[in-house]
């Protein structure tokens, strides 16, 4: 039945974004700090482990990990660039220097993997399960899942561990956590690379989904835009939970009304919640929402 | 320098500039290269008061860049309207635009703003792929040349649009000139510097972004409305990364708050990649690392490393140090 089927889709697909938007959850609620590369660095997550793949031979599982070492790279020289304004928490400055990182990834990857599209082929995506009437493949599942340990092993990090606390700390106030004999500066280049990393391993699941293009970091950052305003910035649960629910709304809204406008509509839906309630969304710092 | 000298050295610079592309040979390829500096610097203008004097940074600008190139197509290649008209209707159409976005993004600061302005961004890039009134992934053609028939001028190649692009150029270089004179470019610079200040001199922050938005969206829709004369046909395509990024970089790369800034950025950009390129990939390299290198390690710009230089050839008019106090 169709229902059931946009619903199953509207799950998998609510797990891809939320998973897609963990590095931005983290990078914002949890250091106050932006990425627009974002996009770009899901496209060059999927490419490294489309090469790995398809050109170097290697198996998936040796792909993903090399995924995220690229992802682990590009984040580190990022922050590295760009320290000194993350220390003077000059946002504007960030937003634009990330933007620039976006464009610069986006010629290189053009120019290394050319500018055709690419399907990423993994044991996973050409595994087809029908359950009744349902369809959905092995990589489906393995999204899912890996969503939830991912959510589940932040949310301890962030609240219960040393790492989380400093992070929580230098976001809070850089220069009483300098003080205090915490080294901010690795701490911002911690959280970059992580950022890197998660976006990597989202790439490297959920990309198999679609053709992949060098191009399409432009608009897959939209989404994760939507995610982490709608999930209370910063906020890991509350990322889950709108990475969830945008999942099923663009599932819907892709099956019945128009599957070309489906980002225009999660954009509207942001829209409308910051019309509606435009006061609340200020950031706090530490990932904790007052 | 006085005001006086300051005007008549404008003016002076102003006629010369006129002259560049025959100074330059006069070529087919240099005035092309001339026209799209001309429309490039203007578009750049239009942000350059929005993220150098308010101090925010609206990804939104190719949005009105791409409404008035769109609504010239339409009333231009559609209803055979002349430039004059299609000029005031894009100007009004993106006022429109600009008020509704202005309104919407009010409350936001910041980075919710940008992202705000970058998500509309990209959803005005996905209407215009896949709506059929905007031409859908085709983009519109057969934008006629640009006639004033009343006055007789036609400009069918790029050497005869150069007059109107330039008349454009100098015309957005005074208004940005006279906004930042205005009481509203003050206003702006005070809520950009520090808006508790802003607010108890009795000026209402939301309301002079709004202002400024309504300014600056004029400005670059113009470079749109000509950009579509230029080019004849218009696409999707000008809503890609690289007019924002152009924008940007031409914005941040000589330092801010320079008159003559975004147009020697756009400048120094176009000549790189119509002259010097080295194939669109690289250029998008070298764009972006201007982009990224200027902001991370030249605050003030490449001016910002030339200007103290300056300085040495300066006359002190007040001598060094104390002065010797006289016997008596």
């Amino acid at each position: 039945m169709n229902f059931t089927q946009q619903l199953v889709n509207g799950i998998v697909l609510g797990h891809a974004y939320a998973l897609i938007a963990i590095g931005w959850t983290v990078l914002l609620g949890v250091a106050r700090l932006v990425n627009f590369g974002h996009g770009q660095m899901y496209m060059l997550g999927a490419f490294v482990t489309w090469y790995g793949v398809s050109r170097l031979e290697l198996p998936y599982f040796v792909a993903i990990p090399l995924a995220m070492l690229a992802g682990v790279a590009v984040g580190y020289v990022m922050q590295r660039v760009m320290l000194q304004l993350t220390l003077k928490q000059d946002l504007v400055s960030i937003m634009i220097v990330t933007l620039g990182f976006g464009y610069v990834l986006h010629g290189a990857a053009a120019l290394f993997f050319g500018s055709t599209g690419q399907i990423l082929e993994t044991p996973f995506s050409t595994k087809d399960i029908y359950w009744g009437d349902l369809w959905f493949t092995y990589q489906d599942i393995a999204i899912v899942i890996a969503a939830i340990l991912f959510f589940a092993a932040l949310k301890y990090v962030i609240d219960r561990t040393r790492i989380g606390r400093l992070a929580r700390m230098v976001a809070e106030d850089p220069q009483l956590a300098q003080l205090a004999g915490v080294n901010v500066r690795r701490v911002y280049l911690g959280v970059f690379a992580f950022e890197g990393a998660a976006v990597a391993l989202a790439a490297a699941l959920v990309a198999p989904r679609t053709p992949i293009l060098t191009s399409m970091g432009f608009d897959e950052v939209i989404i994760t835009f939507v995610v982490v305003v709608l999930g209370g910035i910063g906020s890991v649960t509350g990322s889950y939970v709108a990475g969830l629910a945008l999942g099923l709304f663009t599932a819907f809204f892709g099956a019945f009304v128009s599957p070309a406008y489906a980002t225009a509509a999660a954009f509207a839906v942001l829209i409308a919640v910051l019309v509606i309630r435009p006061g609340g969304l200020a950031v706090s710092p530490g990932g904790r929402r007052a | 320098m006085k005001t006086g000298i300051k005007t008549v050295l404008f003016a002076a610079l102003a006629v010369i500039g006129f002259f560049v592309p025959i100074l330059l040979g006069a070529s087919g390829a240099v005035y092309a290269a001339c026209v799209l500096i001309a429309i490039f610097a203007v578009m750049s203008y239009g942000l350059d008061i929005v993220v150098s004097d308010l101090g925010e940074v609206s990804l939104a600008h190719t949005v009105f860049f791409a409404v008035g190139a769109y609504t010239t197509a339409l009333l231009s290649a559609s209803a055979g309207i002349g430039p004059v008209l299609s000029l005031a209707g894009a100007i009004l159409m993106v006022l429109l635009v600009a008020a509704a976005l202005g309104f919407v993004t009010l409350q936001l600061r910041e980075f919710v703003f940008s992202l705000v302005t970058y998500a509309v961004a990209v959803v005005a890039a996905t209407i215009a792929q896949n709506w059929d009134f905007l031409g859908g992934s085709d983009g519109l053609r057969g934008i006629p040349a640009f006639e004033l028939s009343w006055l007789g001028f036609t400009a069918r190649n790029d050497q005869e649009l150069w007059p109107i692009a330039y008349l454009l150029l100098l015309v957005a270089i005074y208004l940005v000139s006279a906004f930042r004179r205005s009481k509203l470019g003050q206003a702006a610079m005070m809520v950009h510097l520090n808006q508790r200040l802003a607010v108890t001199s009795g000026v209402d922050p939301q309301r002079v972004r709004l202002q400024v938005f309504m300014v600056s969206a004029p400005i670059t829709a113009s470079a749109g409305w000509l950009y579509s004369y230029q080019r004849a046909y218009i696409s999707a395509d000008v809503l890609e990364t690289y007019f924002l990024i152009l924008m940007l970089t031409a914005v941040v790369v000589m330092g801010r708050r320079l008159l003559l800034g975004p147009l020697l950025g756009v400048a120094l950009i176009q000549v790189q990649e119509k002259f010097f390129s080295f194939g669109g990939y690289v250029d998008k390299i070298i764009l972006g690392s201007v982009l990224i290198l200027t902001l991370a390690f030249l605050p003030n710009g490449l001016f910002g490393v030339v200007a103290p230089l300056r300085n040495l050839f300066t006359r002190r008019t007040t001598p060094v140090g104390k002065t010797i106090p006289e016997r008596s």
